[in-house]
């Protein structure tokens, strides 16, 4: 970008940068998921509970919105409480490959020499495992469970982290700030971290954010396929699994927690690429 | 008044903060050049833009262009600006190294001009045939057809983005900065050759430069443009040597081609190491090779920099000088050959090296500063280095003569030449005794250039400071240096005095940078 065009940006006015309505809707439906994990016990306590006689309502049914399942479960409370499942893990998932992707990446992209080869070997060997057989084959091996369900994909989704850190941070290795600090003999690891990680921030959020739509899809295909968490509870892809059946009876118990987590997967994808745009932009003007 | 010339009357640029540019006229003979001249910021790319059609969205043109096939009322519609950009009007781009796309071979760029612009399908054949009629004109041979940019120097990179420029015989070619990005002898025969032929063709030629040095000798009419205003107009010659406007006249004693003001600087006394604590020299390398590889850039070259003392390395991009500096710095490995500092001799690479002996200052201000640390900050990590306090800020800001709100601002924030002062004071901020300055200056407008460099004259006297200077732009040698290495391949080819070897240079290719250098301007 020529200086021109860079001060023909920096001088648009603010309306004229792209917010389109797409992010402040994916904004809202965040937050609304997100209020929804935090004070879900309140509104729908006791979402598990059955109730035979109530069993298989249609939506719209006295008292039940949403309709029952065929255990009688509400299914407007189980996908209340479902979105702790569906949005907890998928946002642990994102921030434990982040960490490994800083640490990892940034030693690799920056020592560069043998660290590199083993942590670049170590990233085509994770990269080669398919998820959902490995996921298979761990609960087979450890039992199923949400929480194996979360370090087994912070282990998978790690090495695209960690090649996307490393590759920022090659870039921004060979600037000449990063020669200034070595000519003030500051310590590698503090170069590493001070100096060149901040100028890498926008890469690492960007990519964290897609990580939470990713993990949330990736999970709820695991617990779907029956190897995330337990038969039972109230989790979006258990849901589906479970409401397959009764697609003709109550057609909501499988839709609204599908499209819930169409939405919030597209909306963390959006936000995650506006973000992207804006950090980027902050670090040039 | 000619018939068939190009005339332009009431061109102005609006930007989304009100005028730009204010209205002005100017009319081009066929074979002949208008120079527009101005710093940075001047709004002269921004004219030219507005008449290639190229503005950035949020700015508009007004104005009339009229060429002999066309007129054309700005602003004007994409339809019109697609049937005269590239056709009647072609654009010359400053920079060889972007504006060429890298993954294309030259001769298809060439050929993608050739093709939009004729009006018959051409065969594969005719289109290679007028490519290496085009790559001829050029001075280039048929073969670079099929290379891709990064395979040729920046010179015959311009050679060839001017080659596809001039593929649809344009009525006007705007060149905007076409030299500056290239060495001090590829400047001179770029500019000659373009003149050549544009005179063939009978084409007009905006050129818009920075650099008054080079416009004389090489266009009729100079326009010399100020915040968007013409200050100054003229036949170049008159502009030159008898300048009316303040402004004009500024330029012109900033240039440093222009005049000689070595006399005017005052040079370090050489008796700094008179006070009897310590003589020889503070840095000498010895025999110093480099190799990358199979390619070897640096060959059994000695370097010493005296106590107080301003030595000048030049050389061609490409001839080893930013090299040396980084293997005294120990940013380089030096493959053999000997460094010793203050009579000690130093292991390759940084470990064996402390701040306080040697800090660099690299030649582009934008990426030297860190954009996520704020100029405050910057400075006082490299104060803590030195062990002083962080309240040292203030003078440090002081002593590069910049004010004191300036550590709240992110790099971003600055100007080039501000940036240039910030990498200084952090240069400064641990109290090294050799400061190495690596091209510098090169990146920036002649009038910040003469600040900086005054700058660095002031700080040397009242700091005691040596400065190894990396330049490939003589003039600015000139300034600053008492000895001078003149370095080609990586060898040292002529060493001395400044200023007799650069008054009277024995080695052919010495004399070649120096004939160079000079632009037609008057002999020293």
């Amino acid at each position: 970008m020529s200086t021109t065009e860079a001060i023909a940006l920096a001088k648009l006015p603010r309306s004229r940068r792209r917010h389109p309505l797409a992010v402040w809707a994916s904004l809202i439906l965040l937050g609304v998921v997100t209020l929804l994990v935090i004070f879900g016990n309140l509104i729908a306590p006791d979402a598990t509970a059955q109730s035979i006689l109530d069993s298989l309502l249609p939506p719209g049914s006295p008292g039940h919105l949403l309709g029952t399942d065929e255990l009688g479960r509400d299914v407007l409370a189980l996908t209340i409480a479902g979105a702790a499942s569906a949005l907890v893990g998928p946002v642990c998932v994102a921030l434990g490959s982040m960490l490994l992707g800083i640490l990892l990446g940034t030693v690799s992209g920056y020592l560069r020499g043998p660290i590199d080869f083993i942590i670049g070997r170590w990233t085509d060997l994770l990269f080669s495992l398919p998820l959902l057989l490995a996921a298979i084959v761990v609960a087979g091996v450890f039992g199923a469970g949400y929480w194996m369900t979360v370090l087994l994909l912070i282990l998978l989704f790690s090495p695209s982290d960690i090649r996307i850190v490393r590759a920022g941070v090659m870039e921004q290795a060979a600037r000449p700030f990063v020669e200034a600090a070595q000519m003030l003999s500051l310590s590698k690891t503090r170069i590493m971290f001070t100096q060149v990680l901040p100028n890498v921030s926008s890469l690492i959020i960007t990519n964290a954010m897609l990580n939470v739509a990713f993990a949330l899809v990736a999970f709820s295909s695991l617990s779907f396929l029956g190897v995330g968490v337990a038969p039972g509870t109230a989790d979006w892809g258990r849901q589906l699994t479970d409401g397959r059946a009764i697609m003709i009876d109550n057609p909501a118990a499988v839709l609204v927690p599908a499209l819930l987590i169409i939405g919030v997967a597209s909306a963390a994808n959006l936000v995650g690429d506006w973000l992207g745009q804006t950090l980027t932009r902050t670090g040039r003007s | 008044m000619t018939q068939n010339q190009v005339a332009v009357t009431g061109l102005a640029v609006d930007g989304p903060a009100g005028i730009v540019v204010a209205p002005f006229d100017f009319s081009i003979a066929p074979g002949e050049t208008l120079a527009l001249i101005g710093e940075s910021g001047s709004g002269k790319t921004l004219s030219a833009k507005a008449i290639a059609g190229l503005l950035p969205s949020g700015f508009t043109a007004r104005g009339t262009i009229a060429l002999t096939s066309a007129t054309i009322e700005l602003p004007a519609t994409d339809a019109v600006w697609r049937a005269t950009r590239g056709r009647r009007i072609s654009l010359l781009l400053q920079d060889p190294f972007t504006s060429l796309s890298p993954v294309h071979r030259c001769g298809t760029q060439i050929a993608m001009t050739i093709q939009a612009a004729s009006t018959t399908r051409l065969s594969r054949a005719e289109c290679a045939e007028l490519v290496t009629h085009r790559l001829a004109e050029v001075n280039l041979p048929a073969d670079v057809a099929r290379a891709f940019p990064h395979e040729l120097s920046g010179g015959m990179r311009q050679r060839v983005a001017i080659a596809a420029a001039l593929a649809t015989d344009p009525e006007l070619l705007i060149a905007d900065e076409p030299t500056t990005a290239l060495d001090a002898s590829n400047q001179g025969e770029i500019l000659d050759l373009l003149r050549g032929l544009q005179e063939q063709r009978g084409m007009a030629a905006l050129l818009i430069s920075h650099d008054l040095g080079m416009v004389r000798g090489r266009a009729e009419n100079v326009l010399v443009m100020r915040h968007g205003e013409i200050v100054e107009r003229g036949d170049t010659s008159s502009v030159l040597n008898s300048p009316s406007h303040p402004y004009t006249r500024a330029l012109i004693e900033a240039d440093p081609s222009l005049t000689d003001r070595s006399a005017g600087v005052v040079r370090a006394a050489s008796g700094i190491n008179g006070d009897g604590s310590k003589t020889g020299d503070l840095v000498a390398a010895t025999n110093l090779t480099k190799s990358f590889g199979d390619k070897t850039v640096l060959r059994g070259v000695d370097v010493t920099v005296g106590r107080g003392e301003t030595v000048g390395i030049v050389g061609e991009s490409g001839s080893g000088k930013t090299t040396i500096a980084r293997c005294i710095a120990g940013l380089e490995l030096e493959t053999s050959g000997v460094i010793e500092f203050d009579g000690v001799a130093l292991a390759p690479g940084r470990a064996s090296r402390i701040p306080t002996q040697m800090q660099i200052v690299f030649q582009d201000p934008y990426s030297s500063l860190n954009p996520m640390i704020s100029v405050g900050r910057s400075l006082k990590l490299a104060l803590r280095v030195a062990q002083r306090p962080a309240s040292d800020l203030n003078g440090l800001l002081h002593l590069v003569e910049l004010p004191v709100e300036f550590a709240r601002k992110r790099p971003a924030e600055l100007s080039g030449g501000q940036r240039q002062r910030v990498a200084i004071a952090r240069a400064l901020a641990v109290q090294p005794q050799l400061l190495i300055c690596d091209e510098s200056v090169s990146a920036l407008d002649v009038s910040v250039q003469k600040q900086i460099l005054d700058l660095l004259a002031k700080l040397r006297v009242d700091l005691g400071l040596s400065i190894l200077f990396i330049s490939h732009d003589l003039a600015v040698v000139r300034q600053l240096a008492d000895r001078v290495y003149v370095l080609r391949n990586g060898e040292v080819v002529e060493s001395g005095e400044c200023h007799d070897v650069l008054n009277s240079p024995t080695h052919p290719y010495t004399q070649a940078l120096v004939a160079a250098s000079i632009h037609e301007a008057p002999a020293y």
